[in-house]
């Protein structure tokens, strides 16, 4: 299926065009940035830092970490059908792939705890322990993924 | 100016530390993906509620997420500088890293100008209402030169010399 996958006419474009490759993680990097960079400052937010913000900030900045998500997952899976057989047997991938599901999912938990929060109170600036715990694991995954997905090139 | 002081440091003890240390390279790479990340992420809160956008942010309050982008900025001028050592006559000549440092110093500039003109500003605007222009246009930049780093800075490998 994968061997498949590398010979389409996408992934041929992907792989051998001058600029599609390049172009596509130029796309990559800019999506990561903002992926991370908001969700990150939320999970630190959660956790402590940054009294004066509150919480509930997040939620419209979450939309915009979304559509970083977005661009990512589609230049993703561009740059993955070139070489997917590689890909599909690298470890560090797979983590990657991993960290980055289970980031979305806790990214989608903490969203709706946040939505919560906004509900029953306007001031929702205590955070409780079990949410601290997710946003500790969710900034877990964000670190996990970028260390996983530069190890690919070595590894 | 730039190939020469890198022809001086080629084959020097930190150059050759850089090489034969293991796995040094890659955890360099992580460590400048995770600064740029903080950097970011930090910059886009406090630019887009600059420009005016998710007001339910306190404009005063974003300044909060200041020491992290300094941290980020830290971690990516140390491994930054190292990278240079470590490989002094590729990033001399290519041109991707050039406008990626003349860009970071645009940047440098516009950050005077948000500290100098923008937040005095700040004290005294009504947060509710539209950003003035000045802030808009310091925030504007601030995002498109660091997109602009970003981008040239991951099309280095892909871009010829000179």
């Amino acid at each position: 299926m994968f061997e498949w996958l590398e010979s389409t006419s996408v992934a041929i474009w992907v792989g051998e065009s001058l600029w599609a490759y390049p172009s596509l993680l130029s796309l990559h990097i800019v999506g990561l940035a903002v992926v991370v960079g908001i969700f990150s400052m939320r999970d630190m937010r959660l956790l402590g830092l940054f009294p004066g913000i509150e919480p509930a900030a997040f939620l419209p900045l979450s939309k915009l970490a979304v559509i970083g998500f977005i661009i990512n997952a589609i230049s993703g899976m561009l740059l993955f059908t070139s070489q997917a057989v590689t890909f599909v047997n690298s470890t560090p991938f797979l983590s990657k792939i991993s960290c980055v599901i289970a980031g979305m999912v806790l990214a989608g938990i903490i969203q709706s705890r946040l939505r919560g929060e906004v509900a029953v109170s306007k001031a929702g600036t205590t955070v409780s322990g079990s949410t601290k715990l997710i946003a500790l694991a969710s900034l877990a995954t964000w670190v996990g993924a970028i260390v996983a997905g530069r190890l690919i090139a070595y590894i | 100016m730039l190939e020469s002081f890198a022809v001086s440091i080629v084959d020097g003890p930190l150059n050759q530390w850089i090489l034969n240390t293991l796995w040094l390279w890659p955890a360099m790479e992580i460590t400048h993906f995770i600064g740029l990340s903080l950097l970011l992420g930090g910059l886009i809160v406090i630019d887009l509620r600059m420009a005016g956008y998710f007001k339910v942010l306190n404009p005063a309050a974003t300044h909060q997420l200041l020491p992290l982008v300094f941290i980020g900025f830290g971690l990516n001028l140390g491994t930054g500088v190292l990278f240079f050592y470590g490989d002094p006559l590729r990033y001399s000549v290519n041109i991707g890293f050039q406008i990626k440092m003349v860009l970071v110093v645009l940047a440098g500039l516009n950050a005077l100008l948000y500290h100098w003109k923008v937040v005095p500003l700040m004290r005294t605007w009504d947060p509710q209402a539209d950003s003035p222009i000045i802030a808009k246009c310091v925030a504007f930049t601030s995002l498109t030169a660091w997109t602009g780093v970003l981008l040239c800075g991951r099309l280095i490998p892909y871009v010829g010399s000179g």
